[in-house]
């Protein structure tokens, strides 16, 4: 028990020594660094703890004569933050002193005692100027009622500070816009910066505390307004035209009721000032001549840095090259420096990562550039090393930085040109894959210009072939129909008429067999035989064989046995016509044809 | 006696303005020949300076034929050539290509072409590499019926399209002809297939050279041309949010004007408003 309540004290004890070691005590001093004469300022110590009383020892202000001082003022305040208490203290004396001579003095440390222990403060100088034509008017006249009177034309004036104003094309210019003012300001009514048409700009970000400048002879309360990094695109004299800009000064006046106890004695004004900057003019050197052939505009400081793929890969697979600028310069316009691959290699887009921070003194960090390829065949190839120069603008000379070159092998797949084995370094290149380098396409001959042709479609031309050609199938149709119907009476005529040229022909075989006229009795009768079938199924005489007629008389509805005696007696009369005896009696045959044609007439007519 | 000698001044007028309107054909003939002849002489001067590879020059005798007032595929399509060309091979002092606006010009100058003859294979394969060198947005993909549509549509111009539906039209009416007409079975049903094959064509591409026609008479596309790339605002005023910086090249449709400014559609959907000079239509 007793063990574990002195470990418990142990430990408070420790923490509470070790709280203390903590609290650094910070003894800091405080004056503008430049003066003018005949004005007084203040020089103020703080600490940042309770000193020991009466420890101050202020250094002896030489060169300075002590007004004032000193005044100690305290502060102690409290804060709670998410529950945590935190407070802070401080202590500051302050002196004021009037400048006795011009010159840089240096006001000595003053020390003091916090806790028995020592802190004092680091020297610093301040600079005492003459100003010109000092005729601060600070006559009570009664002019100087009016407060538009109390701010002359050179108490606000705005400049448009350039950090260089000769320089080479892309290199970096800062240009600050700050209004130097030696009355109180109370806001900025409007800013009006010219365009920089000529530049590529850029905002940069920066404290805007208020310091102290002399300008012209007179001391200046500094503010830093904006702040652009510059850097011209084009070469000769390029002016930046006037600022314009709107303040509003705040004066404090005594209205001559010194001593009213309602007014206090002090009255504000506000007084609104148009200001304008001076034009600058900026000479922009171009580029020297005899530039290699792998400049491409690079402006700065630079160093390349290249990380080569693989020494040994399959064919067919991908890797990539990457190559790195880094340095201090025009880095946004960089382009990526060509590489040159093996023909068997297909390179595809180039990606680029930049990493660019723009600071004051201009843009720097660094891009990576990344070339993504597929070897196609395999072989020892060496890849030519990629050249990237730049312009330094301090030396004025051009710097050109190449990389190493690089032998690699690309192994045989086992199989032959087939698909693209797609490693990781595709995956965010998508579809996207694109064969660069590729060339336009040669001009087309053409000997004899056309005019603009009219529009085919719908115009009254094209109405006039499609009517025409309407009318054309009209009329065609018409007569073609018209020829049809004229055939087809023929035909019925000749069909209706069939039987009717038989009888006359069976009637003159008649004749002829009366006659015992053998010869011309056959032919007659094979007429009629030929001649019936040939008119009544419209068949041409050429086509007309005994196939034919079976197969007509078969189609129109004769049987096959009636069909077989037509052409059984045909054979007959063929037979009979050339032979020398007829074995055959002539009026059997002329019976048996007129029968069968009468049978095949009845059948046919139903 | 006095019907007689007003028919001969009758006569006489009538053959006086007969001469005249031949001489005044004849002139106008002979300017047109002239203006003919000046154009074949630059063209050639053109393909010669292009082939030497002076293509300050090739674009010079092409500009004179294009503004001689000729619209022909070809070209345009040697135009734009010379231009990429041109811009390609003349450096800058900074060393990027096209300073002047030439690629500009020539992406242009291909989209005329393309305009006049959608055909032309080699038009589109080098306008695909011009706008590999702007920041044209890739356009919002059509639909695959609607891509097939233009697909097909510009494999040729309107007018030949326009031809192939009066063939169309024709081999339909003839084959309808047979049909209606012909004895043979065989023959109607072989016929009556080439009616319905036949009348499908005559429609489609009869749509196609209408489409085609639209085509060609669009008159609201435009391509930014400017030395390097041109702001783009939200409103028709300088001073307003710039939304864009395209490039020269860059293919943009025109939708309305306002003073100096003109509203524009970019392909992937964005509207803004560019100043109407840097910006030419096709």
């Amino acid at each position: 028990m007793l063990r574990l309540i002195r470990r418990i004290v142990f430990t408070i004890a420790l923490l509470l020594v070790s709280i203390q070691s903590w609290a650094q005590v910070l003894f800091t001093a405080d004056a503008p660094a430049l003066t003018a004469m005949g004005s007084p300022f203040r020089v103020e110590f703080t600490v940042d703890a309770e000193p020991d009383s009466r420890s101050i020892a202020a250094p002896s202000f030489e060169g300075f004569e002590l007004l004032a001082g000193p005044s100690v003022s305290t502060g102690h305040s409290v804060q709670f933050i998410n529950g945590k208490q935190s407070s802070s203290y401080s202590c500051t004396f302050s002196y004021v002193l009037l400048p006795e001579r011009e010159g840089t003095f240096t006001i000595g440390a003053a020390t003091i005692r916090v806790d028995g222990k020592e802190y004092s403060t680091k020297p610093f100088p301040v600079e005492v100027v003459a100003e010109k034509g000092n005729a601060k008017s600070s006559g009570k006249g009664a002019s100087t009622r009016n407060p538009e009177n109390q701010i002359s034309k050179d108490d606000i004036i705005i400049r448009l500070k350039l950090s260089d104003t000769d320089v080479y094309k892309g290199e970096a210019i800062r240009a600050s816009l700050v209004l130097y003012t030696r009355v109180g300001i109370d806001h900025i009514e409007s800013l009006e910066m010219p365009p920089f048409d000529d530049f590529w700009s850029q905002e940069l970000t920066f404290d805007n505390d208020p310091s102290r400048e002399e300008y012209n002879g007179k001391v200046y309360e500094t503010y830093k307004i904006r702040e652009l990094l510059l850097s011209p695109q084009r070469s000769g004299e390029i002016v930046i035209p006037a600022t314009e800009m709107t303040v509003v000064a705040q004066i404090v006046q005594n209205n001559g009721r010194g001593f009213d106890p309602i007014f206090g004695g002090r009255q504000i004004y506000h007084v609104t000032r148009k200001l304008k900057s001076d034009e600058q003019k900026i000479s922009v050197k171009e580029f020297p001549k005899g530039a290699p052939a792998s400049f491409a505009g690079a402006v700065g400081r630079f160093s390349l840095n290249a990380k080569m793929p693989e020494a040994q890969i399959k064919a067919n697979s991908a890797d990539q090259i990457s190559v790195t600028i880094s340095g201090e310069g025009n880095l946004k316009f960089i382009t990526a420096p060509k590489f040159r691959l093996p023909e068997s290699f297909e390179l595809y887009d180039t990606k680029s990562v930049d990493n660019i921070k723009v600071t004051a003194s201009g843009t720097s960090g660094s891009i990576t550039y990344t070339y993504p390829f597929v070897a196609r065949s395999a072989g020892r190839f060496t890849i030519e090393p990629v050249e990237f120069t730049f312009f330094n603008p301090s030396t004025g000379e051009y710097t050109t930085l190449a990389t190493e070159r690089f032998t690699m092998e690309v192994l045989d797949d086992g199989k032959s040109s087939g698909e693209v084995v797609h490693a990781g370094v595709f995956t965010d290149y998508g579809g996207s894959m694109r064969q660069l380098d590729r060339d336009i396409r040669f001009i087309h001959n053409v000997a004899v210009p056309q005019r603009a042709a009219s529009v085919f479609i719908f115009s009254p031309l094209y109405w006039l072939v499609i009517v025409a050609s309407l009318a054309a199938f009209v009329v065609v149709y018409v007569l073609m129909r018209r020829r049809i119907r004229l055939n087809h009476n023929v035909v019925a005529r000749r069909m209706r008429r069939a039987d009717k040229v038989a009888v006359q022909r069976l009637r003159l075989a008649e004749k002829y067999m009366k006659e015992q006229n053998r010869h011309p009795f056959y032919e007659e009768m094979l007429r009629a035989m030929w001649g019936y079938i040939g008119d009544k199924f419209n068949i041409p005489v050429s086509a007309l064989t005994k196939e034919t007629i079976r197969e007509e008389l078969y189609r129109r509805g004769v049987s096959s046995a009636d069909a077989e005696q037509f052409c059984q007696i045909i054979s007959r009369l063929d037979e009979a016509q050339y032979a020398p005896v007829s074995e055959d009696d002539m009026s059997s045959v002329y019976g048996d044809a007129v029968e069968v044609i009468s049978k095949i007439e009845s059948i046919i007519k139903h | 006696m006095k019907t007689l000698s007003t028919k001969i001044t009758a006569i006489l007028r009538l053959f006086v303005a007969l001469c005249t309107l031949l001489c005044g054909a004849g002139v106008a003939e002979l300017y047109a020949a002239d203006a003919a002849t000046t154009a074949e002489v630059s063209l050639a001067d053109g393909s010669r300076a292009y082939a030497e590879k002076d293509y300050a020059t090739a674009v010079e005798s092409f500009e004179r034929v294009a503004a001689l007032g000729y619209a022909d595929a070809d070209l345009y399509y040697n135009l734009a050539n010379a231009y990429f060309k041109l811009g390609q091979n003349r450096l800058s002092p900074s060393g990027r290509t096209f300073s002047s606006g030439e690629l500009g010009r020539a992406v242009l100058n291909y989209r005329r072409a393309l305009r006049l003859d959608p055909s032309m294979e080699d038009a589109r394969y080098n306008l695909d590499i011009a706008v590999d060198h702007t920041n044209d947005t890739e356009a919002i993909p059509d639909s695959f019926i609607v891509g097939l549509w233009h697909a097909i549509g510009d494999r040729a111009t309107t007018n030949s399209w326009a031809i192939l539906s009066v063939i169309d039209f024709v081999v339909l009416l003839i084959s309808l002809l047979f049909y209606l007409l012909s004895q043979s079975i065989v023959l109607r049903k072989l016929t009556f297939a080439v009616s319905i094959v036949a009348l499908v064509l005559f429609i489609f591409s009869t749509a196609f050279a209408l489409s085609q026609r639209a085509k060609l008479q669009k008159q609201d596309t435009a391509v930014v041309v400017c030395n390097d790339t041109t702001p783009v605002h939200a409103s028709p005023d300088s001073a307003s949010k710039v939304i864009r910086q395209p490039s020269q090249g860059v293919t943009i449709e025109l939708l309305r004007a306002h003073g100096e400014w003109s509203e524009i559609l970019f392909s992937d959907g964005e509207k803004g408003w560019i100043r109407s000079n840097v910006i030419e239509r096709v």
